[in-house]
């Protein structure tokens, strides 16, 4: 086997650069697999960073039929469809708790002559809760709060660090929409989530939104759901479609509705599928690109059996079997396959690595994730186009009768 | 006490041989009856297309015959199925080419050890010593790791020598080996083949030229496939400058 080994690594690397052109496609596709596999799983990395920070349960319900992506609220049909009432009448159900409706205020954030750009939410207490945030500095507003409409505001990680640098910020009078707020408290950062950085963002107690908007619709309406999702869910969609007066067409559907629930859990599985997708057509491209590597190796060791067609009668000459020869030129085609299989691994790593040192400064959680898994399957598979693609010609080159080889001009 | 049989290292009866294109018969080789006993340094001589070289392949394996019995030390040929002939290739015959066939940009001592690749018997730690010897006996030792294509004809045939005595064979078949050769090195090699029978081996040798032929003991003559003179060579040339072979 070694004897083999050797005489098929030096049918190899006697034609470097022919080999290494043949191994391109082997290279390209193997790179590929890694690759894509490699930033599949980081890629899942930040989606579950995005919901985790959250949990599966968490519950957000949205005014129209358009849901958040659906672009400014103000612009879509349905947009105050969504009542303060529903909120309340949402808070009595037995399966959800920490019901908080959201209005957004609109305004930059002025502290001297800091200014800051955050979104600016107006929600009750248990927003607090349902989005799993805490205090760093200071406290989160409460009932108490809310009862005075006070002026107060808790700000994120990094609204704190744009406006007051390596000051505390507690007890400072920032400026919103020509309205001072004092702010009580900082959140602990929590990274970004769906894709938006939620240290960016500055609370102020529900009443206070409203006394400042004047509005009578929430813009989101947020809950966390308490036992199987799937029947909080439907409880939330009954409940509203009641009180909407909405009568759904015969298959269940939600074209009726004017309002859209989302929970974490369905994000995650929709990100995930995506995800998946998206993984599976670049490994069935790089499957496509192993196959013609592999036809390639196919063309490449046919002309090599030609070409060495008295070698192979003299080996035959000296006693070597079938199979030896067999053996020698299927070696010789795993060998050229699994070698660029091997250059195909480092490639995709390398690109994987510079890829995630790039996107990491920007999505939190993307990190260089090394998948052994893909890697011995790329292996494999790189080794399994080798013996595919190889066993043609080595048939042919062993099934040369020696004293035609030998005499082959 | 009855002395056993004995049996010829090689023996043809009646062996024919014909090559098919379609339906097309073209004989090559007619009614060859032949016994080449151990040791003999025999002399295949025929002009172009007589089937000098066809009787050669057949006798070492490297072709079938058609018709008619070939024993190789009494066992028929036809019996053995294709794993058998390649271990006597390995193990029993050798060959020496007019054409050298030695595998390109190559080292000498890769080219000798070749054979022994294929050997079912020697041990892979006693092919160095076998593969130096061998080039050694041919007087190239000091160019073992010389690539086959910085030699002179001459020395590639003596390269195809060690390669051929490496597995230490009974029988070397030696087609037009000086074929390729200006004379000096025609007599080098004539003179190794010299060598190898005097230690025992049995020679038999290919050629259409009187002169190589009278190198050999017997002379077969060969003449539009049929045997037309088996002789013995009274005038024998002896080859000066032979190999160095230990019996």
């Amino acid at each position: 086997m070694r004897d083999l080994l050797q005489t098929a690594s030096k049918g190899v690397t006697v034609n470097r650069g022919r080999s290494l052109l043949t191994m391109l496609g082997i290279i390209i596709g193997v790179g590929a697999v890694v690759l894509m596999t490699s930033v599949g799983r980081s890629m899942e990395g930040v989606i579950l960073g995005q919901i985790s920070v959250l949990g599966p349960d968490t519950v957000a319900v949205f005014p129209g039929n358009q849901g958040p992506e659906g672009g400014n609220s103000a612009l879509r049909p349905d947009f105050d469809s969504l009542t303060f009432a529903d909120a309340d009448t949402l808070a009595q159900l037995d399966t959800v708790t920490d019901v908080a409706p959201v209005v957004f205020v609109s305004g930059n954030a002025r502290y001297g002559t800091e200014e800051s750009d955050p979104r600016i939410v107006g929600s009750l207490p248990g927003y607090y809760e349902n989005q799993t945030v805490e205090a760093a500095l200071g406290r989160l507003h409460d009932e108490s709060d809310e009862r005075t409409a006070r002026s107060v505001v808790v700000i994120g990680s990094d609204i704190a660090e744009d406006l007051f640098l390596n000051q505390s910020p507690l007890d400072k009078r920032i400026e919103i929409a020509n309205k001072k707020y004092t702010v009580i408290g900082v959140l602990k950062p929590v990274g970004t989530q769906f894709f938006q950085n939620a240290d960016e963002r500055i609370i102020i107690p529900f009443s206070t939104a409203i006394a400042v908007t004047h509005r009578t619709y929430a813009d989101m309406i947020v809950l966390k759901a308490q036992g199987d999702l799937d029947l909080v869910l439907a409880d939330v969609t009954s409940l509203l479609r009641q009180r909407h007066g909405i009568i759904p067409p015969m298959d269940g559907g939600t074209e009726n509705d004017d309002f859209l629930i989302r929970s974490a859990a369905q994000a995650q599985e929709i990100l995930g599928t995506v995800s998946l997708g998206l993984t599976l057509f670049i490994t069935m491209i790089a499957g496509i690109s192993l196959i013609v590597g592999g036809i390639g190796i196919m063309n490449i060791m046919l002309v090599s059996v030609t070409e060495r067609t008295r070698e192979i009668g003299l080996r035959k000459a000296v006693g070597a079997r079938r199979r030896d020869i067999l053996l020698q030129f299927l070696i010789e085609s795993v060998f050229l396959t699994f070698i660029g299989g091997v250059i195909g691994v480092g490639i995709g790593l390398g690109l994987d690595y510079v890829l995630a040192t790039a996107v990491g400064k920007y999505l939190d959680n993307y990190t260089f994730e090394v998948s052994i898994g893909a890697i011995v399957l790329a292996l494999a598979m790189a080794a399994a186009t080798g013996i595919a693609f190889g066993i043609y010609p080595a048939r042919k080159a062993a099934d040369l009768n020696p004293i035609e080889a030998l005499q082959y001009e | 006490m009855s002395t056993p049989k004995h049996i010829p290292l090689i023996e043809t009866k009646k062996l024919c041989k014909s090559y098919f294109n379609d339906d097309l018969e073209t004989p090559v080789l007619f009614d060859i009856d032949l016994v080449i006993e151990r040791g003999e340094f025999v002399a295949i001589m025929g002009p172009s297309g007589s089937g000098k070289s066809t009787l050669m392949h057949i006798l070492g394996f490297l072709d079938h015959h058609t018709k008619g019995q070939f024993l190789f030390q009494g066992e028929p040929a036809t019996k053995m199925d294709e794993d058998t002939l390649a271990k006597i290739r390995a193990t029993r015959v050798s060959f020496v080419f007019q054409a050298f066939n030695l595998l390109p940009r190559t080292t000498v001592f890769q080219n000798v050890l070749l054979p022994l690749l294929y050997h079912p018997t020697i041990p892979a730690a006693e092919r160095e010593g076998r593969v130096q010897r061998a080039i050694e006996a041919v007087g190239l030792s000091e160019r073992s790791t010389y690539l086959s294509n910085q030699l002179s004809g001459g020395q590639k045939q003596r390269v195809a020598i060690a390669r051929a005595l490496v597995t230490q064979p009974e029988v070397i078949f030696a087609d037009e080996p000086t074929g390729n050769l200006d004379s000096a090195s025609g007599t080098h090699v004539m003179a190794a083949l010299q060598a190898l029978h005097r230690a025992g081996h049995t020679i038999i040798l290919v050629t259409h030229e009187q002169s190589t032929a009278e190198h050999a003991e017997r002379i077969l003559k060969i003449y539009d496939g049929k045997i037309t003179d088996d002789l013995r060579s009274f005038k024998r040339r002896h080859a000066k400058d032979g190999i160095t072979i230990e019996k």
